[in-house]
């Protein structure tokens, strides 16, 4: 294979250009209610040329053999058309040459695993909320994602590294007259099949919390006092920090780049954030970046000062900061962007107990249901909250979907818990999907938070 | 495509191939300098085989081995995922106009210096952060099955994103322009966005309650998505619909009106057929406030024992490894009389949603909605006062396109939806007063 790309690219003439191939076996198990809804496995495959030359960088993505000395001479053009229209050139950071094969070792292969077996453990999971009167949906399905790639650039680096994700997940759906509830439900992993093994609790109570939201009441709007437990505190570091961490989102955002200068103090000294790819057995894990460069763990907040970005070789130069290795593309149908690969607040010392104590009236507010950044402003919702009196937790509340400063509210972070956990499904949307974004995070105790409700 | 057919006929009862080729560019302007270029040059085909009342899927990109893009599909009939429908014969397809062959000879440059067209007035009148960009997409799509369809369409788009980024932040005031063949985005639409970028330049905390909002087509997603939720026969199937079986009455106010409009073909996403083969018509969802009907593909429609309607799309994905579920060709809100200028003189207390931050999460199918307003202008007596930031708008659908003011006489075209802003009373507005 590596033959075949790199006549590709020698065809280029330019200061430098990599290509990605990749083969993308997807499969998928689907329930629709106790039907099957969708089942099977499919291969399919592509190209990825960048081409980086008199000061301009432009890629293409190809699925055709034949269009490849065509799609070479685009980036080429286009990149010459970027350096042309720029005063200052695109340049990258330098990198080590790399000739690499990483196959991970699993916790029980999926390829190995028949169809039959992944379609009765779909099942059994499905049926577990089927089995209670007020569920009238659950839409649980297995995804399995194995990405074989061939990088190659023209510094010659050649590394072949595959990338296999389980996802077992879905919706839960109660009703009660005309009052409609939901609850999402995930499981999986990169290390394996064994991570959607015995998942049997989570269906169980996950489906509990589905009816009980049917007797819940909606959470009267207005700012609360909050502990975030780790499934939501994820989400936050994700998406109210994480994604201004990319130093392609604030590269071109004069304002919001001289806010988040390296040095400057965002938090109280609780606060540490950190982006660790590299940590073994978790969803996030990679060797190599879709750039070639190997990933490495990046303290992003250390005592509530920036101290790090993720970086591509581009931002990298252009910043003149390291490079992190965290350019990710989602599959051969994109070239790469930076995203976070494993991102968490680091734990503290304090007790749910302790957190509760110190909260006194708020909420306490329970896994995620979505989120999104506009910056200086975030909003994510969340499955369920508890009411917190007096310490301690009383009523579920729904309808959960909380807003914020991000500057205001991470300084607002008042005291942070002791066990960090982190999230099994991912599927962050910037552009591209990326399945296996981790976050996670412990409990953390927040103050001022705009609550929304219905 | 011809030969897969036959080769299907010779292991399935029923088979179908969509095949597909796509050529896109993405010029993209950041902080108003030409930052990268992005462009792909896709094909691919997918494959539904029916056969003992079962149906089986496979998709390749490279149809270099057709008798493994078969097994794929067979091998995927063992679960047992039912098909309760026959794939459609359609000979006779409206004619529309959906391709312009200029798009294809406009070069690179054009759209470069379009890009920098724009952002120069921008950046000129405002003292924002400037984003252009400027995108082509040339397809082609066939679709051919053993009932005797092979129906096949060519389109060009052209999409211009334009807007003025408020500094500190990564939201700003956008909008968007689409045609099938390039040309320059209209006047009116950048004076808009410099109108109301330099409207908002004070920041307001304004008291919270019910008010009046004004959803703009950039943040109608968040009621869209609910509508779509509520009049899919997915929901309908799934019994999460909370308007299923109440056909014939009134749903909402009598200035609503909701339909498909495939046949629109002055938007390059019209479509004479849909991702399955059926035959696209103008659909009426909402009529005055009246519900009429839902809509349904292929799948959902033999489980209901509905007619199709020609609503099967590869929506949500990579359209080859896509199967076709319920999804709306040109989705529109029917406009009503008032000027934009006219529906804020309206506004005695309220807000200008420009854009949601959050419509994808929170109960979609209960038709509930609480986002985070990104951005939204405050409004007092007719006048724009300011920007509000930390602030949240929450309702429930159901009851919001209940209380319309007034809908705005243009409509704008995003992606597939085509909207006009739409005024609503008694929305709830949390904000930190």
């Amino acid at each position: 294979m590596f033959d075949t790309l790199r006549k590709i690219i020698n065809g280029a003439k330019a200061d430098y250009a990599d290509i990605r191939y990749e083969i993308k076996k997807d499969t998928i198990v689907a329930f629709n209610g106790r039907e099957l809804s969708q089942i099977g496995s499919n291969s399919t495959d592509g190209y990825v040329v960048r081409v980086l030359d008199k000061g301009g960088l432009a890629s293409v993505a190809f699925t055709q053999l034949t269009d490849a000395s065509k799609s070479v001479r685009f980036a080429a053009e286009n990149a010459h058309l970027i350096g042309k229209a720029r005063k200052e050139p695109v340049r990258f950071a330098p990198t080590e040459v790399i000739k690499d094969a990483f196959i991970p070792e699993l916790k029980e292969d999926p390829r190995k695993v028949t169809m039959a077996e992944k379609l009765e453990l779909t099942r059994k999971y499905n049926n577990i909320p089927l089995k209670y009167d007020k569920i009238v949906m659950a839409n649980i399905s297995y995804r399995e994602i194995c990405r074989e790639k061939y990088f190659l650039n023209s510094e010659g680096t050649e590394i072949r590294e595959d990338l296999i994700t389980v996802q077992l997940s879905g919706l839960i759906t109660s009703r009660d007259g005309n009052l409609i509830q939901n609850i999402r439900v995930g499981a999986g992993g990169s290390d394996g099949f064994s991570s959607i093994r015995n998942q049997e609790k989570l269906f169980e109570e996950n489906t509990a919390v589905a009816i009980d939201l049917l007797k819940s009441s909606p959470v009267k709007g207005g700012m609360y006092n909050c502990i975030l437990n780790p499934g939501i505190t994820g989400v936050f570091a994700h998406e109210a920090f994480g994604h201004f961490s990319e130093a392609d989102i604030i590269e071109t955002l004069p304002a919001m780049r001289e806010k988040m200068k390296i040095g400057g103090n965002f938090g109280s000294d609780v606060l540490n954030i950190a982006d660790d790819a590299p940590m073994p057995g978790q969803l996030g894990f990679y060797k190599y970046d879709d750039e070639g460069v190997k990933v490495r763990r990046v303290q992003l907040i250390k005592n509530g000062v920036l101290t790090g970005r993720l970086h591509s070789r581009r931002t990298a130069a252009e910043f003149n900061e390291p490079l992190s290795g965290h350019s990710i593309a989602e599959d051969y149908n994109y070239a790469p962007i930076i995203r976070m690969g494993n991102i968490f607040i680091e734990p503290g010392s304090h007790s749910l107990e302790a957190l509760l104590g110190m909260l006194g009236d708020g909420l306490y507010v329970v896994d995620a249901k979505g989120g999104s950044t506009s910056g200086e402003n975030f909003s994510f919702g969340a499955l369920y909250a508890y009411l917190v009196k007096n310490g301690k937790k009383t009523e579920m509340v729904r309808d959960i979907n909380i807003s914020g400063n991000l500057y205001q509210t991470l300084k607002d972070i008042k005291a942070v818990g002791n066990e960090l956990v982190l999230r099994k499904t991912g599927g962050c949307g910037k552009g591209q999907l990326n399945l296996r974004s981790s976050l996670g995070g412990p409990n953390i105790l927040v103050n001022n938070l705009v609550v929304g409700g219905i | 495509m011809e030969k897969l057919i036959e080769l299907s006929k010779s292991v399935s009862d029923k088979a179908e191939v969509y095949w597909l080729k796509q050529n896109a560019n993405n010029i993209s302007f950041k902080n108003a300098k030409l930052h990268d270029i992005d462009s792909k040059l896709q094909s691919g085909a997918s494959l539904r085989i029916i056969k003992d009342g079962r149906i089986g899927f496979a998709c390749t990109r490279n149809l270099l081995n057709r008798e493994e893009f078969l097994r794929n599909a067979l091998n995927s009939l063992q679960g047992g995922a039912e098909a309760d429908y026959e794939f459609p014969l359609t000979v006779k397809i409206p004619e529309l106009n959906t391709y312009n062959a200029s798009l294809e000879k406009t070069a690179n440059t054009a759209l470069v210096n379009e890009c920098a067209r724009v952002s120069e007035l921008l950046k000129s009148k405002t003292s924002g952060e400037i984003v252009a960009d400027a995108v082509t997409h040339i397809s082609e799509v066939r679709i051919s099955n053993t009932a005797g369809t092979d129906i096949s369409y060519k389109s060009t788009a052209y999409y211009m994103i334009a807007g003025v980024i408020f500094p500190g932040s990564a939201t700003g005031i956008l909008r968007f322009f689409t045609s099938k063949a390039f040309e320059p985005m209209p006047d009116s639409l950048i004076n808009e966005i410099i109108h109301l970028y330099n409207s908002a330049s004070k920041v307001v905390v304004p008291k919270g309650g019910p008010m009046k909002t004004l959803f703009m087509p950039n943040s109608s997603g968040v009621l869209i998505a609910r509508i779509l939720s509520g009049l899919s026969g997915k929901s309908i199937y799934e019994k999460i619909s909370p308007i299923a079986g109440k056909a014939g009455q009134k749903i909402w106010s009598g200035k609503i009106t909701v339909y498909d409009d495939p046949l629109n073909d002055k938007y390059p996403s019209a479509r004479a057929f849909d991702d399955e083969g059926v035959a696209c018509r103008y659909l009426p969802f909402v009529e005055k406030g009246v519900l009429k009907n839902f809509y349904y593909d292929l799948n959902y429609a033999g489980k209901l024992k509905a007619a199709p309607n020609g609503h099967g799309y590869k929506w949500g994905g990579d359209t080859i490894t896509t199967r076709p579920m319920p999804g709306i060709a040109q989705f529109g809100i029917g406009t009503g009389d008032k000027t934009l200028a006219e529906l804020i003189k309206a506004i005695d207390r309220g807000i200008i949603l420009e854009g949601a931050l959050g419509g994808h999460s929170g109960n979609i199918p209960n038709g509930d909605y609480s986002i985070a307003v990104s951005p939204a202008l405050y409004v007092e007596n007719g006048e724009i006062v300011g920007q509000v930031k930390d602030a949240m708008v929450a309702g429930n659908i159901y009851q919001t396109l209940k209380n319309v003011v007034d809908i705005g006489d243009t409509a704008s075209a995003l992606g597939n939806n085509i909207i006009p802003p739409i005024l609503c009373d008694e929305v709830s507005v949390v904000t930190k007063r």
